[in-house]
């Protein structure tokens, strides 16, 4: 065994000192997940509220009112100008001040005393779809509700035939940054790790150090635990932090257990550093290092269901996602974090995350040279 | 200690090192050289066993460097060309670095730094760090490292390149200091004073080792005193002049320019006298004449040229 990791010490000592001496790179190591988390955070919440609208009433009746109250109650309206005709409408539109515009037509409150139907326009801005989809919906569901309500007094019932009682689990108020945040930390820890173990053997490759360390009698095992185990120590501080931020900034109560968390974050980060390991001991220079290592880390944020809900993609970037640790990880983190799920309930992603681990730690030692050129 | 036999090593179609054989003694030191690009570094690289050869054969200490690499690492040290240190280290911290990769611990480990320390005298940069240490520091440092597992045997790539004249001097009295005690020592070189200080010198040519001998056999070979020849050291103003007018004599068969001087290899038939009376035609009144043994510098310049020759002739034919 000792044969086995021969010169393991030596190399955790000096990745040590390096490590922590190297100010600058530390800062870039923790500076940017940092960011990510922050950014993400704040600035990825897809529940649109208090979208800008412009009205155009020209009947002026208690009815119409009425409507817009029910509009602007719902929350995702607000009323910021009142124009007074149709081509000033289209033109607020048009010129980004108002998202949507309500078009109530001077003939809306005959109608609906005369019971034929009483139309109502909306604009919508279609030119960003998330948004424009959500305005969609919210419109059509203030009017039908109105309609009901209006049809159920007249049929003298006391309630609507049947009515949905929705009862959202987990994510009670289906806030984004519960859903978006745990998978944040998913691809921050992925750009804080991968680039520091793909730089770490090469560097040494372009410095003249490894004709050094090959040399010696160190062996495969012990260089690479030895290229590892810092590493591996700052990430899991910066997985504790980014951890704390995701429960005292974004208030994201973590449900499961905490210990479930930090055994996923631990096989997680391994395997990644593992891969960038990997891809240390083939590249020639760090450039090419750099490059191999953003290859493997774009699908790992677009095929990871990240962002994207994986269910709905074509089957290859399904399958490109199924190779990616990112997506088990943040499958982990939303069942743990959300769901209070535990870890025999995610078996399978917690095995699939060690064996990659496993697999491509074993590649690094196996597949690394001991020889030059 | 060191027994090659054959050595040889392709890349690709382009052969680095040619069918290379000789052999090192124990405690000696055995100078290698050659110009840039002939081989030396891929030789020392296959001795170390970073490097596989392509044929032959080569034993340290009776392992062979292929099949038996283990034993040999533990035995040997190797200072690369660029010194390889780490730079965000402290001397201190390189020197238990290279301890530590070669199993040492504890008080062991601590005693055989402090050795180090003094024996290359590094005590007034033991805080600092190797990025901010001169290239002779640096040099004293990259060997400190080399030695702290204790080698029998030690490679020494250029130790000397673009180091200055006292840190040249200081680095051969160690290194003879070394060889005393009993260690191998195996050194390239460009420096042909470094070269005479060697107990056997190899020089290696277009990927083959042309020769390998005592610095003094080798003087003596015939291929560099052809009969019926004399070498004569010419001191003298305008010494490119001089070189020159002497170009054009007859019986004149090479001549160099070493500083103040010229070296040239004459006919015996040529006297002083003619030299002389050659030099007063281009204006140079003053001049001294002695005879001379060759140098090291001439043996590798004559076989070089002579192998060169040998090469062109094989080619055309």
């Amino acid at each position: 065994m000792k044969k086995f990791f021969r010169g393991f010490n030596a190399i955790l000592y000096k990745e040590f000192i390096v490590v922590f001496r190297d100010r600058t790179a530390l800062f870039f190591m923790f500076f940017p997940p940092l960011l990510q988390i922050i950014a993400f955070g704040f600035a990825l919440d897809l529940d649109v509220k208090h979208m800008p609208t412009a009205l155009l009433n020209q009947d002026r009746s208690l009815d119409s009112r009425r409507l817009v109250d029910e509009f602007v109650n719902t929350g995702t309206f607000r009323i910021v100008k009142v124009v007074g005709s149709a081509d000033e409408l289209a033109a607020t539109i048009r010129r980004g001040e108002a998202y949507l515009g309500i078009e109530i037509p001077p003939d809306f409150a005959r109608n609906l005393r005369a019971r034929h139907t009483a139309y109502v326009q909306v604009l919508i801005d279609g030119s960003s779809s998330t948004t424009g989809l959500q305005a969609l919906n919210t419109a059509i569901g203030v009017t039908f509700n109105d309609s009901l309500t209006r049809l159920v007094k007249e049929s003298g019932r006391t309630g609507i035939p049947v009515e949905v009682r929705p009862q959202v689990l987990y994510n009670p108020a289906l806030k984004s940054p519960n859903f978006f945040v745990p998978g944040v930390i998913g691809t921050a820890l992925q750009l804080a790790t991968v680039f520091a173990t793909a730089l770490s053997i090469v560097r040494e490759r372009e410095r003249g150090t490894l004709e050094q360390l090959l040399v010696s009698p160190l062996s495969r095992w012990g260089l690479m635990l030895g290229k590892i185990v810092p590493y591996l120590c700052i990430t899991m501080a910066m997985a504790a932090l980014l951890f704390a931020i995701l429960r005292w900034i974004f208030f994201v109560p973590i449900h499961g257990s905490v210990v479930a968390l930090f055994v996923s974050a631990f096989l997680y980060i391994f395997t990644l550093l593992a891969l960038g390991l990997l891809i240390s001991t083939k590249a020639q220079t760090q450039m090419e290092a750099f490059q191999l290592a953003l290859v493997f880390l774009l699908p790992g944020i677009f095929f990871s269901g990240f962002i994207f809900p994986r269910e709905t993609m074509p089957w290859i970037f399904y399958a490109i996602g199924a190779l990616m640790p990112a997506t088990y990880f943040i499958e982990l983190m939303r069942a743990i974090v959300l769901r209070g799920a535990s870890l025999t309930d995610f078996w399978s992603s917690i095995l699939i995350l060690a064996g990659m681990g496993a697999a491509l730690f074993s590649l690094c030692a196996v597949r690394f040279s001991k020889k030059i050129g | 200690m060191i027994e090659i036999e054959g050595l040889t090593k392709r890349f690709g179609t382009f052969t680095a090192v040619d069918h290379v054989s000789f052999s090192v003694g124990k405690g000696s030191i055995f100078g290698f050289l050659g110009p840039n690009g002939s081989g030396k570094t891929t030789v020392i690289r296959m001795l170390c066993g970073i490097l596989e050869p392509s044929d032959g054969t080569a034993r340290i200490g009776g392992h062979d460097i292929v099949r038996d690499l283990e034993p040999i690492k533990e035995m040997i040290g190797y200072m690369s060309q660029q010194f390889s240190l780490y730079d965000e280290l402290t001397v201190n911290e390189n020197l238990i670095f290279a301890g530590k990769l070669y199993g040492l611990n504890g008080r062991e480990l601590n005693q055989r730094r402090d050795e180090m320390i003094a024996t290359t005298h590094l005590e007034p940069y033991i805080g600092r760090r190797a990025s901010h240490l001169s290239g002779g520091i640096r040099q004293r440092l990259a060997m400190a490292c080399s030695l702290m597992h204790k080698p029998t045997v030690l490679f020494l790539d250029e130790p000397t390149a673009g180091i200055d004249p006292v840190a040249r001097r200081e680095l051969w009295d160690l290194l003879f200091e070394f060889a005393a005690g009993g260690m191998t020592l195996f050194v390239t070189t460009h420096y042909m004073d470094e070269a005479e200080r060697c107990d056997h010198v190899g020089y290696i040519y277009m990927s083959k080792l042309i020769v390998c001998g005592e610095p003094d056999e080798l003087k003596k070979m015939p291929e560099v005193n052809p009969s019926g020849t004399r070498r004569l050291d010419v001191t003298c103003d305008h010494v490119t002049t001089a070189l020159q007018a002497v170009h054009q004599m007859r019986g004149v068969r090479s001549a160099t320019v070493f500083g103040q001087s010229m070296h040239l290899l004459v006919d015996e038939n040529v006297r002083r006298s003619q030299i002389e009376e050659k030099l007063r035609g281009v204006g140079i009144s003053q001049s001294e004449i002695h005879e001379i043994g060759p140098s090291l510098e001439d043996v590798f310049v004559t076989l070089s040229a002579k192998h060169a020759r040998g090469a062109a002739e094989k080619e055309a034919a």
